[in-house]
């Protein structure tokens, strides 16, 4: 079986509303991100993958299964919703044991899954705690650990990470990386830096379109020539945030570093061109396909 | 393994709780105070004789009618009805054609009974105490229903004249001693007594039972959704028919443990009242489950299905609905006949088994009706939820933000 996720042709539409616009895309096994403002349509593709909602048009296939037969791809699926949440009065290992259950894990092997799942996502020693009464970071665990209970070959994920502390978030990420070596996971986020960390494949989603798909060295690349700094009087800032999309700011006494995205070299003192990172990337990535991205001040 | 888990859930849910205590406290405040000590034994009876029937009736009405002060309890509730002239003139003529007077004569009447509170000096005459008023010899009972039934209709229902009731409340004579005896020995000796406080145990359960299942099942079905569990669940491998029939099950079984502790109470009792070899013990657990089960089991099924159409606040509201329409359709028949469709079976007392077993084929049609309907609405459940789950059918909402009434540009 070929682990692969095929989309082709894929519309959805909400009543007369389009949220999908023929997508395109093929996913291989490893870690996916799928990168979007709020609102891109990436929670109605997750939710289209996981056969929760109905596409209008187009072919999907999971590992060679369509979409139609949705008993055969919650079979083959793991699903980690963007709001998770649990029965809040079930026991953590209770709530696990309970999803495994309707997963269809025979009772002998469910024990022992609960247990080695509790184990790696560090909840073992939570296991007799209420739902409510965990963490914010620690529900996010226990929502992998429930999409990872039947052993899927695809995992969805859809914002984990949102929401999470600075330590928080990388001990997700690190725990996205190791389950993704045997299976197709696809993390889908509006927090580019998820999708450094984890992501070598990636696709660039705005109001329901795929305006971008590669590698992340290939969305540098694409990048490349068109980020710059410039060492500019704080005064001059909020023009600047006006006329150019500025990703980032450093102030030091009453000069600012600020790093700017432009199809041309900006008309500003002190400007170099820099190596692109993965936010300057996305940024022209969007500006590049004629999303209105400027962040300037009224 | 997966019911196991749903009892499980169903048992820690404060909704059960409520519903045990509820369950409990209806047992004990209505069937075991009452059967607390020696039975009951009654001294009257319904005759069914039509003279008696007709002359109570008429008492009654012509009381009413002179005061044009009608007292009416459409679907329960007490209201007082004052007629106009046009519809006071048709209950006259009623009245007159019962009693086959004239109106002359039935103005008589009426003064003698407004002299006797005239001389007392009362002046707001709510009552005449006008004796007893003559039945036509030329009237059948038929025309006299049909006349019942047109003077119910111009007081808008739920009078004293309602036909289906006017026996129950107009033909009560009182039994001779060999009449007391013989229901007493039909209790000890086909009943096996068990049988006849099983049928009075099912009726007063049967009113608690008639509404308290749809808070449970409600709050069970409609947590997934409250508690934003919906797609954890919609994307598990378990087939729609099994999750929904394992809930199904789950509750109804539930529900059933609280009325089988109260069956068991309800044995003891009569064990400490009654002699054992007189008891026909089995029947307070057969009878009962047979009564209350199938009623457990619709309410519950209706109540999953417009939970997972609609709303839980509407499967309360519907119920409620039925359970308030079957209860006032009864009327004042409280034993004695059981239509094909009610949903809540009345028989209030440990007597009658004879007239208990004249609605005996209604009764178990019914039963029976209600087992096979919840089975199949449970599996018309069961369709929904797999509509739901994979985004073809989303349910309708009355209210909030996704109202079908709200307008979708």
């Amino acid at each position: 079986m070929e682990k692969k996720i095929e989309i082709k042709n894929v519309s959805k539409f909400y009543g007369r509303k389009q949220a999908l616009f023929d997508i395109d895309l093929t996913i291989e096994q490893g870690m996916f991100g799928l990168l979007g403002r709020n609102g891109a349509g990436k929670t109605t593709l997750m939710k289209t993958l996981a056969a929760l909602h109905k596409k209008k048009s187009g072919e999907i296939t999971v590992c060679g299964v369509p979409i139609e037969k949705a008993r055969e791809i919650r079979a083959m699926t793991g699903y980690l919703p963007q709001d998770f949440s649990m029965y809040p009065s079930m026991k953590t290992d209770e709530a696990l044991d309970y999803l495994g259950a309707l997963s269809g894990i025979p009772k002998a092997d469910r024990k022992k899954k609960v247990t080695s799942l509790l184990r790696k996502v560090n909840l073992i020693e939570h296991r007799h705690k209420k739902v409510k009464e965990l963490s914010g970071g620690m529900k996010r665990r226990l929502g992998i650990a429930q999409a990872l209970i039947h052993d899927p070959t695809v995992l969805i994920v859809d914002e984990p990470t949102a929401g999470l502390d600075p330590e928080e978030r990388i001990r997700f990420r690190n725990l996205l990386c190791e389950v993704a070596e045997e299976r197709i996971v696809i993390l889908s986020t509006h927090i580019v830096g998820d999708i450094e960390a984890t992501c070598e494949n990636i696709a660039i989603m705005d109001e329901g379109r795929i305006l971008w798909k590669g590698t992340v060295d290939q969305l540098l690349d694409n990048a490349r020539g068109h980020i710059f700094t410039s060492n500019v009087e704080k005064r001059f800032i909020p023009q600047i945030k006006k006329e150019y999309i500025v990703t980032g700011m450093l102030s030091q006494n009453d000069y600012t570093t600020v790093r700017i995205v432009s199809d041309t070299e900006p008309d500003l003192p002190n400007t170099v061109l820099t190596e692109p990172d993965i936010e300057g990337a996305y940024m022209y990535c969007l500006h590049s396909s004629g999303c209105d991205v400027k962040g300037g001040e009224e | 393994m997966l019911f196991g888990k749903e009892c499980r859930r169903i048992l820690t849910s404060l909704t059960f709780i409520i519903y045990c205590f509820v369950v409990g406290l209806f047992f004990v405040s209505q069937y075991f105070e009452e059967c607390n000590g020696d039975p009951y034994i009654p001294d009257e009876k319904i005759s069914e004789d039509h003279d008696v029937i007709m002359h109570g009736a008429v008492d009654d009405l012509a009381t009413e009618y002179f005061a044009n002060n009608y007292t009416c309890y459409p679907y329960g509730f007490y209201k007082t009805v004052r007629l106009k002239d046009k519809d006071s003139k048709k209950v006259r003529d009623c009245l007159l054609e019962i009693s086959g007077l004239t109106n002359d004569e039935i103005m008589e009447i009426r003064d003698k009974g407004e002299q006797y509170y005239i001389e007392r000096g009362t002046q707001n005459i709510m009552y005449y105490d006008i004796g007893e008023m003559p039945v036509s010899d030329t009237i059948t009972y038929e025309r006299f229903c049909e006349l019942m039934g047109q003077v119910d209709d111009i007081l808008g229902g739920g009078s004293n004249y309602k036909v289906e009731d006017i026996v129950f409340r107009y033909s009560y004579v009182p039994m001779t001693d060999e009449e007391i005896e013989g229901i007493i020995s039909d209790l000890y000796d086909k009943d096996g007594v068990a049988g006849g406080y099983a049928r009075l145990f099912s009726d007063y359960m049967g009113i608690v039972l008639g509404i308290m299942p749809v808070f449970v099942t409600a709050a069970l079905v409609s947590a997934d959704r409250r508690k934003r569990v919906s797609d954890l669940i919609y994307t598990r491998k378990i087939s729609s028919f099994k999750l929904v029939f394992s809930r199904y099950t789950a509750l109804v079984v539930m529900m059933f443990i609280p009325v089988i502790l109260c069956m068991i109470a309800a044995s003891i009792q009569l064990i400490r009242n009654f002699d054992f070899s007189d008891l026909a013990l089995y029947r307070m657990f057969t009878l009962p489950t047979f009564w209350l089960l199938p009623q457990i089991m619709i309410i519950t099924a209706v109540a999953m299905i417009v939970t997972e159409v609609f709303s839980s606040g509407i499967a309360i509201l519907l119920q409620f609905a039925w359970w308030f329409h079957s209860n006032m359709s009864n009327g004042e028949r409280l034993s004695g006949s059981i239509g094909k469709f009610d949903l809540i079976c009345r028989h209030n007392t440990i007597y009658g088994r004879d007239e208990f077993l004249l609605s005996r084929n209604d009764f178990i049609f019914n039963r029976v009706f209600f087992f096979i309907a919840a089975i199949v609405i449970t599996a018309l459940t069961a369709y929904i939820f797999e509509l739901k789950r994979g985004g073809r059918f989303n349910g309708f909402r009355l209210f909030g933000k996704d109202s079908i009434f709200r307008h979708k540009t």
